[in-house]
């Protein structure tokens, strides 16, 4: 069953050519390549906080 | 691949041989990455397109530097009419790879053609316009933004949704349908369009006895319908007010007929007028071009015709001097006959006064060449008799001291025999005896050089001399 307020909820407004500039300043990039970077960093520096001798 | 810790080429072993950092997590990443965008590929490839966009997607989640992925994702919302998602996803690219990168060349492509991008950004606008419309509850307004802009942009997928949607509500189903398949034959695998289309068949299957008003109908109460081009929306709730009795109805109606006369003479008829005065203008101005190029013909043809009188008075001047009297034909004829004349044993003299007559009636050298050959023919004919007989009148003449005479005929004897010296000789005399010397002397030097060592011709050199002496 289709309730029509309901389904214009799930559409949205869309984004004009002028303003691609400025939703591109504001993406976020962050991939799964930059989590796995940041999780190994901070493994690092918990191993290098227990163990100083080892390092990467 | 290169090590996300030290940038230095990887092997196969799962750590990098430079740091020997582990890189066993970040390969399987970047794999799976790159196993997305196969997909994605496959997908696209099919005009999957909803598909092709969540694998990309997911893709650019592991890889943000997979390219390849986000130029096709770029390509692939193009393709559905969300333009501006395509420029953002190959701007990025462009900034994560500057070289060799296919998303410069997209950005420049549509870049370069401003009436497009005029055109796609209208089409937005309409679309945020018709959106905010629904938004209103002005389902009406909004159908026929949709309807516009579909008009210049028939890609943009997401106005077809919604325009369905609409249909769906005013219960337009068959029109619903024709949006929802339009989606389809973009993007196969929409799931929009497809749960839409799941739902109609729902609504409109005869054997389906559960069916049931599923839409809402419309809040307010209106009726609509159709004039022309013009959808025409009319509340049915609105009361007319009651007037107070009936006296008052009739003055009502009364000022409404004066005021419907008044705005007839005032403001229908003078736009009559200038109608019917228009069309008469129009009118005359096409009659005044027929005139015109009637008139222009006219006068053509009248040019034409006082050429060809002009023709016509030539050729027929030409045709007088071939008939005519002293034409050719005549010139021909007169020595046709006395030819024939001269055959049947005509004397000299009339042969002679026939080719005089022809003589003075017509240029010898004008003539042809067989008409100046028989004329020769006949004049070496009689002209010795002729000449003999001019020269005896001649000298008679000369003795008997009539000298004009005796030129005119002497000059006749020479001129129908060159041979005869005689003539020639007695006519420088006769000039001699008149004192015109200018001739004789010019005759007798002819006498000399015609006929060198004769006798006259010796004679002819004293008188010469006697002459030059004398004067």
């Amino acid at each position: 069953m289709i309730n029509f307020e309901e389904e214009l909820k799930k559409f949205n407004p869309s984004l004009e050519i002028g303003e691609v500039q400025d939703a591109v300043y504001h993406l976020d990039l962050t991939d799964a390549t930059d989590m796995l970077m940041q999780m190994l960093k901070e493994q690092g520096e918990a191993i290098v906080g227990e163990n100083p001798d080892q390092n990467y | 691949m290169y090590c996300y810790h030290c940038g230095c080429l990887l092997s196969e072993y799962d750590y990098c041989p430079n740091c020997r950092a582990d890189v066993k997590l970040y390969k399987q990443i970047i794999a799976l990455s790159n196993r997305l965008y196969n997909d994605g590929l496959e997908k696209a490839k099919v005009r999957d397109l909803t598909g092709a966009v969540a694998s990309l997607r997911q893709a650019l989640k592991l890889n943000k530097d997979q390219i390849e992925a986000r130029n096709l994702l770029g390509l692939v919302y193009f393709e559905l009419g969300e333009t501006a998602a395509a420029l953002s996803e190959w701007v990025v690219s462009q900034s994560r790879r500057e070289e060799k990168n296919p998303a410069t060349e997209y950005i420049n492509l549509l870049q370069n053609n401003a009436s497009r991008v005029d055109t796609i950004n209208q089409s937005i606008r309409k679309y945020n316009l018709a959106y905010q419309y629904c938004l209103q509850d002005s389902v009406d307004l909004a159908e026929i933004q949709l309807k516009k802009l579909l008009s210049m942009n028939p890609k943009l997928l997401r106005a077809h949704q919604l325009l369905a949607l609409i249909f769906i509500q005013e219960e337009k189903y068959e029109r619903a349908e024709r949006e929802l398949r339009k989606c389809l034959d973009v993007d196969h695998n929409n799931t929009l369009a497809l749960r839409y289309l799941r739902e109609l068949d729902l609504l409109t299957d005869p054997e389906d006895t559960e069916k049931k008003p599923l839409l809402r109908k419309p809040k307010d109460d209106v009726v609509r319908y159709q004039a022309g081009n013009e959808l025409i929306i009319q509340p049915t709730n609105v009361v007319e007010p009651k007037s107070g009795n009936g006296f008052g109805t009739i003055i009502n109606i009364l000022i409404g007929l004066i005021l419907g006369a008044a705005a007839t003479y005032f403001l229908v008829l003078p736009a009559q007028i200038s109608k019917v005065t228009e069309a008469n203008q129009a009118q005359v101005t096409e009659l005044g071009e027929v005139l015109d190029t009637k008139t222009s013909e006219i006068q053509d043809l009248e040019n034409q015709i006082r050429n060809l009188k002009t023709q016509n008075d030539g050729l027929e001047q030409i045709v007088d001097g071939y008939n005519g009297q002293g034409g050719v034909i005549s010139n021909i004829n007169l020595l046709l006959a006395a030819a024939n004349a001269y055959l049947e044993g005509a004397t000299a003299d009339e042969t002679a006064a026939a080719l005089a007559e022809i003589s003075g009636a017509v240029e010898l050298e004008s003539m042809s060449e067989e008409f100046r050959t028989l004329y020769q023919t006949l004049l070496n004919d009689v002209g010795p008799q002729l000449s003999t007989n001019y020269y005896e009148d001649g000298y008679t003449a000369y003795r008997n001291e009539e000298f004009e005479s005796a030129i005119e005929l002497l000059s006749k004897a020479f001129y129908y025999d060159p041979q005869n010296v005689d003539a020639l000789f007695n006519l420088g005399n006769a000039y001699r005896r008149m004192e015109d010397y200018d001739n004789a002397a010019s005759t007798y030097r002819q006498v000399i050089e015609l006929f060198p060592g004769d006798e006259r011709a010796t004679r002819s050199q004293q008188y010469l001399d006697e002459i030059l002496s004398e004067n």
